[in-house]
């Protein structure tokens, strides 16, 4: 049990998929201008990582070693046309807000990665374990994020003006560049966190 | 070389098997979801159309050199202009837009944006009101895109989305075009 926990955690810091191991920067960059972007990107993404997880960790005694990658890629593309034709169906607005996004998911490398990593070597609870504290991990820096970018270029949190009128907007976190910024600041304050924290354990 | 030949056979079955089964899924998952999909499309196809021509309260489909145009009728049952849906290439990908044109008037009376892939915030205001209210009551014709429109065919655009803006605005244009090409002659 203490055991899954850790492994819970991981996703949420110690090893986060974006800060720490540096996987999935492209939706992480590219979808992040608003925060219901951010958020839909990051559960679209949770759910085919917790899905993709559990069949590769169910079918992992089955696959030979040399078309291990290829067989991963195809249950992820399985769950990502999935998610794909489900997000049309009953949540138009979301698919037409992330439109390509969604199908890119398939070459999302924290996925595979996962998959790759421990999906293909541990059971099905740690397996599950993992998935969600990635998940969980990956959508709380997507959220936190597209904050930081719609507060300082649009003036709103999720669509509520807050700013107001009079607020002159900084295009340029909306635009790429602005993801970058954003990003690279995060990650600074990430590192001076775990610094300092380091440095009281010690 | 038995052992190779066994283990490529093997290699083939469990990718042939993972296909053969996602496949059978997804096939399953594509036909609970289409209905629901097509639906969308058909209402936001239908709500283009009479936003796009203001007075008008039902439309007929028309086919003409495989183009399909859209007849609005207002209340009294007259015709009152013609919408089509016309593309040009953005930034990200092309914007679908509907247009509505007068033929009394010869003049573009709405346009609405279907579909786009701009960037949200930027590109994607394009569907904003303030934005597509300059294609109100605006002759058919090229147009041209200033900070503050005072001549006809000047419209006035986005900061931070001039490929956006462009795209709509040569979409309107050719839209409004083909239906006076198609449709100009009939009055």
């Amino acid at each position: 049990m203490k055991n899954l926990i850790s492994i819970f955690r991981n996703g949420l810091w110690a090893e986060n998929p974006v800060f720490k191991l540096v996987l999935g920067l492209c939706p992480a960059l590219a979808v992040t201008n608003t925060v219901v972007n951010g958020f839909a990107m990051g559960l679209a993404t949770s759910f085919v990582l917790i899905a993709s997880e559990i069949v590769i960790s169910l079918i992992r005694d089955y696959i030979p070693d040399d078309v291990r990658i290829p067989s991963f890629i195809l249950v992820i593309v399985i769950f990502v046309t999935f998610t794909d034709y489900f997000l049309a169906a009953f949540f138009p607005e979301i698919s037409n807000a992330l439109a390509l996004f969604i199908p890119l998911i398939v070459t999302n490398c924290l996925i595979l990665g996962r998959s790759e990593a421990f999906a293909s070597k541990n059971p099905l609870h740690k397996s599950i374990t993992d998935a969600v504290g990635m998940g969980i991990g990956f959508t709380w820096v997507l959220v936190v994020l597209s904050g930081i970018r719609e507060f300082l270029g649009m003036g709103s949190l999720m669509g509520v003006d807050i700013l107001g009128a009079e607020y002159t907007e900084m295009i340029i976190m909306i635009l790429p560049s602005g993801a970058f910024l954003t990003l690279g600041a995060m990650v600074g304050v990430i590192k001076a966190i775990d610094r300092k924290v380091g440095a009281r354990n010690d | 070389m038995a052992d190779q030949r066994a283990s490529i056979k093997r290699l083939i079955f469990t990718l042939t098997f993972i296909g053969v089964f996602g496949s059978l899924f997804l096939a399953f998952v594509f036909n609970w979801t289409n209905p629901y999909i097509l639906e969308h499309e058909a209402r936001a196809r239908e709500e283009a159309i009479l936003t796009v021509l203001p007075d008008a309260v039902r439309y007929e489909e028309e086919e003409r050199n495989d183009y399909t145009f859209y007849r609005g009728y207002d209340e009294q049952d007259q015709e009152v202009g013609i919408a089509v849906e016309y593309s040009e290439a953005g930034y990200q990908a092309f914007v679908y837009v509907m247009v509505g044109v007068d033929l009394n008037r010869e003049e573009v009376v709405g346009a609405h944006v279907l579909n786009h892939q701009e960037t949200p915030g930027l590109g994607a205001r394009i569907t904003e009101e303030d934005f597509l209210n300059n294609f109100r009551d605006l002759p058919v014709g090229e147009y041209e895109v200033v900070d503050s429109p005072e001549e006809e065919y000047e419209i006035e655009g986005i900061a931070g989305a001039t490929i956006s803006v462009e795209a709509v605005k040569e979409a309107v244009s050719g839209g409004g075009m083909l239906i006076m090409e198609h449709f100009g002659g009939d009055r």
